[in-house]
C-alpha cells in the first residue's frame, strides 16, 4: 500500500493519546499476517497492509472495553463490526480512534491452498489488482484475483472503511462483481429437506471447538455464552450432529440482525465448514423483513434492538 | 418434593371429552407425585376444601390443578393454597378445558393430550421457587380520558367520593356525542337539558381538573403511580382570562370554516365557541382558518377582546400529572358512509348522516330546530331512513350491530312527524334491535302510532330525480322490489372506534380487537377492566354502547377505582424480571426492548454498568429475557430452566390410554 508511511505517521502521531493501536504485522511467511498491538514507536515500523490482512482487529475490542483509549486500522468489512458494536452501547465512541483506507480485496488462503497446494510451497506471489501471479517451484501462473480473493470480497459494497477518525490513501472505487453470494444462491434452490441434509452432512464435521465463537467481534457474552452455561443448560457437553447444530443455530440467532459478514468464523473453522451460509441468509432475511444492513451507520437502533408498534416494513393491518 | 394433582370434571364441560380418572391414574407415575384425584368442581368450595385436606394430610409442596384456564381460577387456587399454609406460586394449572375438551372431541386423544399438559405442569412446577410480593404506595387520583357522558359520569363518581379527577378531552368541550344529540330514546328527554347540568358539575366541582383540546402523550408507570403526560394544545387565547363573551366570534371577518361541531353542515368563524353549552365556555382559534395565522393580517379579534386574553404566539403545552389509575371512556367516531358510493353520500347534498340529521332537528343547531333540506333549505315532506349504513356489512369491514342505529332512527322518524305533521318517513331496516327498557315499546309507537312505514331490506341504490331522490331497495317481507321518492334521505351510520383508539391503547397498554375496541379483561365478569391493571374502560371505547350503559358503565369503572383506592398500599406481582449482575454484560439490550421503561442502568462497585429491573413497572412479559444473549435476565416462575423442563416433560415417549 503506498499510503502505508501516512498511515505509519498518522498512528505515530495519534499513538502518545492512546493505549493501543490494533493493526496487522507479517507473520510467519509471506503469505500470513497476524495482528499487531502497537504501544510504542518502535512498534509502528512492524505494521503492513495488504492483502493478507484477514484478521478482523474489531475481534479484540470486547477483551479491550471499559475506558481504554483504543486505536484500530480497520478494512470497510471490519469497521461495521465496530458501528455495530457503537450501536450496541457496546463500544464508547470516544474511546476509539479508527485509521480507515480503501480496501481492493483480501485472499483467501483455503483458495490458494486449493489451486496451488501447500502454500509452503509457494516461492512468491504478486498482485496488481486484477490479477495474481503465483510461482510455484518453475511454474508461475497467472490468475484473476477474484477466484482467489475471499467470498465476502465478491459482493462487497463497503470497500472503504466507514466512519473514521483518519483515512488514508485514495477511496477504493471497487464494485461488487455480484449482489448476491453464489453459494447463498445455491443453496437456496436446494429444497428444504436437501438442504437440511447438507447441513446434517456439515455438522458431523464440526468439532465444537468454539473457534468460530472465539473470532466473532459480536459474540459479547464472553464466560458465559450459552454453548457452555450449566444454569440453565441448553446443550449437552456430547458431540454430534444435533448438539452441533443446535449450537450453530444458536449462534445465527445471536448473530440475527447483528452480524455484518465480516467472515471471521468461517476463516477461523478448522473444518472449513461453510458457515457464513447460515450468516448470509439470517442476514438477507433482515434486509427482506426490516430494510436493515447491520454496523452501517452508527446512529441506527438494530431492529431487533427496539420495541415499535408497528414496523414500518411489515404490514400487519389492512 | 411432595406433588398433588387435581384434575377437574368442571362439571360435563371436561369429563364429557376427557377421561380425567385416567389422567389423575397416570399421573400418579410421574415424578415427585404423591397424591392425585379427580374432582367434580374444583373450584368449588369442597373443591378447594379439598386440595387444603389434601395438602395437610400428604404434606404437600405443591400443587397442580388441571382444569380451565389460568386466568379464570388461577387466582382462587392461589389463595386455597395460601390457606393451607403453603406459598401461592406453588400451583401450576393445566388448562385441559380451552386447550383439550373445548377444541377436540376425540376422547382418546383428548385423555392423551390432557395427561401431556398434566406432566408439563408436573415438571415446572418441581421447578419451581416460592414467591414474596412486595408492598408500595398508592396515588389516589384519577385521570379520566374523554369528556363524553360516560367520561364526565365516572369523573364526577370519582370526585364525589373524595378523590381528584384529571380529565383529558380532545375537542373544545366536554359532552361528546350525547352534546349533539337533540333528543333522546325512548323517553325523548332533551339530551342537552340533561347533560348540560352535568356538564357545568364537572366544570364547577372543586375536585375536577378539566383539559380540554388536550391529548395524552405518553403514560408511564404502572398501577397505583402511573405518570401522565398531556398534551394541551394551542387554541391562540388565553383560557385563564376569557370569559366566553363571543365578541370574537361576532366580528372575526373569517366565517367559512367547517362547523365540526355541527358535523359539517353549517359553517362558522375562525375564532369559536362550539355550542352555547360548551364546558369549558371559552372560544378557541382555528389555525387553518385564521387570516392571522396563515396570511398574518387581521388580528380583529384581538383588537375586540375586552380581556386582551388573545395570543396568536401560542405553542401546545405539556403538563405532568401523577395518577393511580386510569379511566378511558374515548368513545367512538361515526363510521364513514361516502365509501357506499351507491348511495351517493357526499355527493348529494340532501343525503346526510343522522348525526347531521340531529343537528338540524336540534333547537341550537344551524337552523334553529326546523328541518330544512341542506340544498334548498326547503321543508322535506317525504324522509327515507337508510338503516344499516356501516352495521352488519362485511363488504366494508363492519360485520357488527352498532347496537343504537335501530332505536335512533325510530327516535328520529317520531320526531319528525312532530316536526312537519304532514310528512311520511320510510325506514329501509333490516332487523329491527331494541332489547332495552321500553325499547320495543318505542319502536312500535313509531310504526303503530306515527306512521312510519318500515320496509325490510337493504337499499340498493340512491340517486337523484329532478330536485327529489329515488331510494331503491327490496321489501324482503312483501317480495317485491320498492322505489320510494324522497326529499331528503337519512342514512343511519354504524360506529367505529375512534380514529386514535389503537394508538392510545398501546400508550395505556391494554389490549384492542381488530376495529380497534378496546378489550375488557374478561366479557362477562370483568366488563370495565382490562388485563393491565389499574386501566378501566367505560363507555363507547368498548364497542358500541347507548347512554343508560355508557353511563352505567361509568360509574362502575369509578367503583373499580374507588375499590382500588380504598388501598393504601398494593401488593406488586412478584412474577417480574430479575438480572443475574454477574452474568450482565451491560449491553442494555433488555432496556432498549422493553415496552414499559421497566430496566434501569446502574454501575457496580467495580465501575462496570449493569441492567436492574425496577420490580413494580416490570409487567413480566418475558421479551427482556429472550433479548438477553447472556440469559443474565430471568422471569421470575417462567426461568429458562423451568420452560426447558416443560418442553423436556413434553417431548418424553406418549402415554396410551
Amino acid at each position: 500500500m503506498q499510503a502505508l508511511a501516512e498511515l505509519k505517521e498518522q498512528i505515530r502521531q495519534a499513538l502518545p493519546d492512546l493505549d493501543v493501536v490494533i493493526g496487522w504485522q507479517q507473520g510467519f511467511d509471506a503469505l500470513h499476517t497476524r495482528p499487531l498491538f502497537i504501544r510504542s514507536e518502535e512498534d509502528i515500523d512492524k505494521l503492513v497492509v495488504n492483502e493478507f490482512c484477514v484478521v478482523n482487529p474489531a475481534s479484540y475490542l470486547r477483551e479491550l472495553r471499559g475506558g481504554k483509549k483504543v486505536g484500530l486500522v480497520l478494512k470497510g468489512c471490519d469497521s461495521r463490526s465496530v458501528i455495530e458494536l457503537l450501536q450496541e452501547d457496546l463500544l464508547k465512541e470516544e474511546d476509539l480512534t479508527i485509521f480507515g483506507f480503501g480496501c481492493n480485496g483480501i485472499l483467501n488462503h483455503t483458495k490458494l491452498q486449493a489451486r496451488f497446494g501447500e502454500l509452503g510451497f509457494i516461492q512468491s506471489i504478486e498482485n496488481d489488482g486484477a490479477n495474481v501471479t503465483v510461482v510455484v517451484g518453475d511454474n508461475k501462473e497467472t490468475v484473476p484475483f477474484t477466484e482467489l480473493c475471499a467470498d465476502k470480497c465478491l459482493t462487497c459494497v463497503y470497500p472503504n472503511t466507514l466512519q473514521c477518525s483518519h483515512f488514508v490513501g485514495e477511496e477504493s472505487t471497487k464494485k461488487p462483481e455480484s449482489e448476491k453470494n453464489k453459494a447463498l444462491e445455491e443453496f437456496e434452490k436446494l429444497s428444504l429437506e436437501e438442504r437440511f441434509a447438507f447441513w446434517q452432512d456439515q455438522m458431523r464435521r464440526c468439532i465444537r471447538c468454539y473457534a468460530c465463537r472465539n473470532a466473532c467481534p459480536m459474540c459479547v457474552c464472553k464466560d458465559h455464552c450459552i454453548a457452555n452455561s450449566r444454569e440453565p443448560k441448553w446443550l449437552s457437553e456430547e458431540v454430534d450432529v444435533q448438539n452441533n447444530f443446535m449450537f450453530q443455530l444458536i449462534h445465527v440467532m445471536h448473530l440475527t440482525g447483528r452480524c455484518v459478514e465480516c467472515g471471521e468464523c468461517e476463516r477461523a473453522c478448522p473444518m472449513d465448514i461453510p458457515i457464513m451460509l447460515l450468516r448470509r441468509k439470517m442476514a438477507g432475511v433482515i434486509r427482506d423483513v426490516f430494510a436493515y444492513n447491520a454496523g452501517t451507520n452508527a446512529e441506527d437502533t438494530p431492529p431487533l434492538m427496539c420495541f415499535k408498534v408497528e414496523e414500518p416494513t411489515i404490514e400487519e393491518r389492512h | 418434593m411432595r406433588i398433588g394433582v387435581f384434575v377437574c370434571h368442571c362439571g360435563s364441560n371436561i369429563a364429557a371429552t376427557v377421561d380425567c380418572p385416567a389422567v389423575a391414574e397416570q399421573a400418579k407415575k410421574l415424578q415427585d407425585v404423591v397424591f392425585t384425584t379427580d374432582t367434580m368442581y374444583t373450584c368449588s368450595e369442597p373443591g378447594q376444601n379439598e386440595i387444603i385436606e389434601a395438602i395437610k394430610e400428604h404434606k404437600l409442596d405443591g400443587v397442580v390443578v388441571a382444569s380451565c384456564s389460568p386466568r379464570m381460577h388461577e387466582a382462587t387456587f392461589r389463595r386455597a393454597l395460601e390457606r393451607a399454609g403453603l406459598n401461592r406460586y406453588m400451583l401450576e394449572m393445566a388448562n385441559i378445558r380451552e386447550h383439550v375438551s373445548w377444541i377436540g372431541k376425540n376422547k382418546e386423544r383428548n385423555t392423551v393430550k390432557a395427561f401431556e399438559l398434566v406432566s408439563i405442569a408436573v415438571a415446572k412446577l418441581r421447578n419451581d421457587q416460592p414467591l414474596y410480593a412486595n408492598k408500595f404506595d398508592v396515588t389516589k387520583r384519577v385521570l379520566v380520558i374523554g369528556g363524553g357522558v360516560a367520561g364526565i359520569q365516572a369523573a364526577l363518581d370519582c370526585a364525589d367520593a373524595g378523590y381528584q379527577v384529571v380529565m383529558v378531552e380532545r375537542e373544545q368541550s366536554i359532552g361528546g356525542k350525547m352534546a349533539k344529540i337533540d333528543k333522546t330514546f325512548p323517553t325523548v328527554d332533551c339530551s342537552s337539558c340533561i347533560l348540560g347540568p352535568k356538564m357545568v358539575d364537572v366544570s364547577q366541582h372543586e375536585n375536577i381538573t378539566l383539559y380540554a383540546m388536550s391529548e395524552v402523550e405518553k403514560i408511564e408507570g404502572y398501577v397505583g403511580n402511573f405518570d401522565v403526560q398531556v398534551r394541551k394544545k394551542a387554541t391562540y387565547v388565553n383560557w385563564d382570562n376569557c370569559t366566553g363573551c363571543g365578541a370574537c366570534m361576532e366580528k372575526c371577518p373569517s366565517k367559512k370554516n367547517v362547523d365540526k361541531f355541527n358535523e359539517g353542515i353549517s359553517t362558522c368563524t375562525s375564532i369559536n365557541i362550539p355550542f352555547p353549552q360548551a364546558i369549558p365556555k371559552k372560544a378557541a382559534i382555528n389555525p387553518e382558518g385564521c387570516l392571522m395565522l396563515q396570511k398574518g393580517k387581521c388580528g380583529v379579534c384581538a383588537k375586540i377582546c375586552p380581556t386582551k386574553c388573545i395570543d396568536f404566539e401560542q405553542k401546545d403545552e405539556i403538563v405532568t400529572e401523577k395518577v393511580g389509575a386510569v379511566i378511558a371512556a374515548t368513545g367512538y367516531d361515526m363510521f364513514d358512509h361516502s365509501v357506499y358510493k351507491q348511495y351517493g353520500a357526499g355527493q348529494y347534498p340532501d343525503v346526510i348522516t343522522s348525526l347531521q340529521y340531529e343537528r338540524l332537528m336540534n333547537a341550537s343547531g344551524p337552523t334553529g330546530g326546523h328541518i330544512k333540506r341542506p340544498s334548498d333549505g326547503k321543508e322535506p315532506k317525504k324522509v327515507v331512513f337508510v338503516q344499516c349504513v356501516g352495521s352488519r356489512d362485511p363488504a366494508v369491514g363492519r360485520p357488527y350491530c352498532s347496537g343504537f342505529c335501530c332505536m335512533y332512527t325510530a327516535k328520529q322518524a317520531i320526531l319528525t312527524k312532530d316536526h312537519i305533521p304532514d310528512s311520511d318517513s320510510y325506514v329501509f331496516y333490516m332487523d329491527i334491535r331494541s332489547p332495552g327498557k321500553g325499547y320495543d315499546e318505542f319502536t312500535r309507537r313509531a310504526q303503530e302510532q306515527y306512521g312510519v312505514q318500515y320496509l325490510r331490506g337493504r337499499v340498493s341504490m340512491i340517486y337523484p330525480k329532478g330536485d327529489r331522490y329515488i331510494v331503491r331497495g327490496s321489501d324482503t317481507l312483501a317480495g317485491t322490489q320498492v322505489e320510494v321518492e324522497a326529499d331528503l334521505v337519512v342514512l343511519a351510520v354504524g360506529a367505529e372506534s375512534a380514529k386514535n383508539a389503537p394508538a392510545l391503547a398501546e400508550k395505556m397498554r391494554i389490549s384492542y380487537d381488530s376495529y380497534g375496541f378496546f378489550m375488557e379483561a374478561h366479557p362477562k365478569l370483568k366488563p370495565v377492566e382490562t388485563n393491565t391493571a389499574g386501566v378501566y374502560l367505560a363507555g363507547s371505547c368498548l364497542g358500541p354502547r347507548d347512554i343508560p350503559t355508557s353511563v352505567g358503565q361509568g360509574s362502575a369503572a369509578a367503583a373499580k377505582v374507588m375499590t382500588l383506592f380504598s388501598k393504601d398500599k398494593l401488593e406488586s406481582d412478584p412474577q417480574v424480571s430479575r438480572v443475574n449482575t454477574s452474568r450482565c454484560v451491560g449491553c442494555m439490550k433488555c432496556a432498549a426492548t422493553c415496552p414499559f421503561g421497566a430496566i434501569k442502568e446502574v454501575t457496580d462497585r467495580a465501575g462496570n454498568v449493569k441492567a436492574e429491573v425496577i420490580e413494580t413497572v416490570c409487567q413480566g412479559c418475558g421479551i427482556c429475557t429472550v433479548t438477553c444473549p447472556q440469559g443474565a435476565i430471568q422471569l421470575q416462575h417462567f426461568t429458562d430452566n423451568q420452560i426447558l423442563a416443560e418442553v423436556n416433560a413434553l417431548c418424553q415417549a406418549q402415554v396410551d390410554f
